[in-house]
């Protein structure tokens, strides 16, 4: 028994430091100080300032949350088409050494270090503008030049949520449609995707999750071009980190994610089970 | 054959920007900036000159170890309990564990910071190592929790069958089985820590570097430098990966997807 209130008391206190300023950051966006330090009256009106744009920072916020959204809309569209046809793709071949080269590749993007990945990136970029002569600078420019280089490791995720279904589904089936008289893009249309669409929606929301949440990679690769990250990083050298606007919007983000994650882990459980 | 041509778009992209870039890392860490002429040395030459690479590197190596040390420490007994149905009622506490690494780093940290303000905690290597710890936690939970979950429990039950105690049983049975997570744990802590960029800036008032924000702070002056750096870095992760998958192997049953 006492072995017992122990270990609680321990998960216990490991999940309050866990979860403590962002509770507390939760906390104090409903009231309007710029310190955490006192309380000044609860009040929505962070909130209706963020819809209203009145908030002390409303321009940046709007600014950085169109970019970021616009990103993760289409590095989520990009990887996910890649990734899913890299999938069905490496699922039918069955040589050895192309297997493993893919998966080697794969794991690059996971395991390398953020800020190696990073600049490896920059060097690609400066190369491909030195060849093509591209002038950078432009929205558009960065915009796509940011899109490339998160789909770049959100894409390996897409493949590796798809490959699993692939490998449960029946190739029988797809092989009775193409006997039926489907050509083999119709049979993959009707067949093969269905079957496997599970895997890309998580594959899809999590690549959407890793670009919104991206901050190195965006802040190595590309200038004066404001997301939600970089953002946070421009206040940092504040007195006070998160001011009252800020906290509003970050807790409205913390439970999109949260709420997402729910989504994204549900379907797993389920599949582990059988 | 239809179906295998669907692989070359992603292997075609990739190839651009997961291989290429990792190879004009290798390619600029040996170019001199300033001719751009083939030198081995070059730029390591010119990274020795560095006043701050001293101080950055000792600071990586005390910060690196003890968030591993303290990762271990606290993530050990949390994934162990955890794996027990009476902690960890139908998933939830795991996934409770796991939650934080998806809300935005820098914000957990400019609220950590924020809450340190109020209470009058320091900035420094204390806080620095907290948020590092903090930040990197979940990622020794989930593959300790893993391996230990995998474990057959049978083991367990036959070394108490043979006369061994819980707590011997525990340290002679569970503990050496159980090195594979610890190990891929390690993996995803001590190189990703130290290379993370902005933590040590945030949780230090921007007072220290760790090796992330002095690769960050290169790349303004030389690229070059920063790739060679790079290259240093990336072979101790060719080597970490080499040493986890060999693990992988010998456990079977991990999860490999092919």
């Amino acid at each position: 028994m006492v072995r017992k209130i122990v270990v609680k008391t321990f998960i216990a206190a490991v999940l309050i430091l866990l979860y403590l300023p962002i509770v507390w950051m939760i906390v104090f966006s409903f009231t309007g100080t710029t310190s955490f330090s006192s309380w000044g009256g609860f009040t929505f009106d962070n909130y209706i300032n963020l819809f209203t744009g009145n908030g002390a920072n409303a321009d940046k916020i709007q600014e950085a949350l169109l970019n970021t959204l616009f990103v993760g809309f289409f590095v989520s569209l990009l990887s996910t088409v890649l990734g899913t046809l890299g999938a069905i793709g490496l699922h039918a071949i069955h040589s050895k050494k192309i297997k493993t080269a893919y998966s080697t590749v794969n794991q690059i993007p996971m395991i390398n270090s953020e800020i190696v990945t990073a600049i490896a990136l920059a060097l690609v970029f400066n190369l491909f503008s030195a060849t093509f002569k591209i002038s950078d600078g432009s929205w558009g420019a960065t915009a796509f030049k940011l899109i490339l280089a998160q789909t770049s490791f959100c894409a390996p995720y897409v493949l590796l949520n798809v490959l699993p279904r692939l490998q449960k589904s029946d190739n029988k089936i797809y092989e009775a449609a193409l006997d039926l008289g489907c050509t083999p893009a119709k049979a993959l249309f009707k067949v093969v995707l269905p079957d496997i669409l599970p895997g890309i929606v998580v594959g899809a929301l999590l690549s959407f999750t890793l670009s919104i949440d991206d901050f190195v990679i965006t802040k190595v690769n590309v200038t004066s071009f404001e997301t939600l990250s970089t953002l946070l990083y421009g206040l940092k050298n504040g007195k006070h980190p998160l001011p009252a606007d800020i906290r509003a919007l970050f807790t409205i983000i913390f439970f999109i994610v949260f709420a997402l994650m729910m989504i994204l882990y549900s379907p797993r459980k389920k599949s582990a089970k059988d | 054959m239809f179906k295998k041509f669907l692989a070359l778009p992603y292997a075609l992209f990739m190839l651009l920007f997961v291989l290429l870039p990792l190879v004009l890392i290798l390619v600029f860490a040996f170019i001199d900036a300033t001719d751009g002429s083939f030198d081995l040395v070059a730029n390591f030459q010119e990274l020795a000159k560095e006043n701050a690479l001293g101080k950055v590197i000792k600071n990586s190596i005390i910060a690196g170890f003890s968030t591993g040390a303290l990762c271990l420490i606290i993530g050990y007994p949390i994934a162990y309990f955890l794996t027990k149905k009476e902690f960890n009622k139908k998933g939830v506490m795991i996934g409770l564990f796991l939650a934080p690494m998806w809300v935005n780093f820098l914000l957990r940290m400019m609220a950590t910071k924020a809450v340190f303000n109020v209470l009058g905690i320091k900035l420094g290597m204390g806080a620095v190592i907290f948020g590092l710890t903090y930040e990197f936690l979940p990622f020794m939970i989930m593959p300790l929790y893993n391996t230990l979950l995998k474990i057959d429990k049978s083991f367990i039950e036959g070394a108490g069958d043979l006369g061994a105690t819980p707590t011997k049983a525990f340290w002679k049975v569970t503990v050496p089985l159980s090195m594979p997570g610890v190990l891929s744990g390690l993996t995803m802590v001590l190189i990703p820590s130290v290379t993370t960029f902005a933590v040590t800036e945030i949780m230090s008032n921007g007072k220290m570097m760790l090796l992330g924000d002095f690769i960050y702070s290169l790349k303004a002056d030389s690229l070059n430098m920063a790739a060679a750096i790079s290259f240093v870095l990336l072979l101790f992760m060719i080597a970490s990966m080499l040493i986890s998958n060999k693990y992988d192997k010998d456990d079977g049953k991990g999860g490999k997807l092919w």
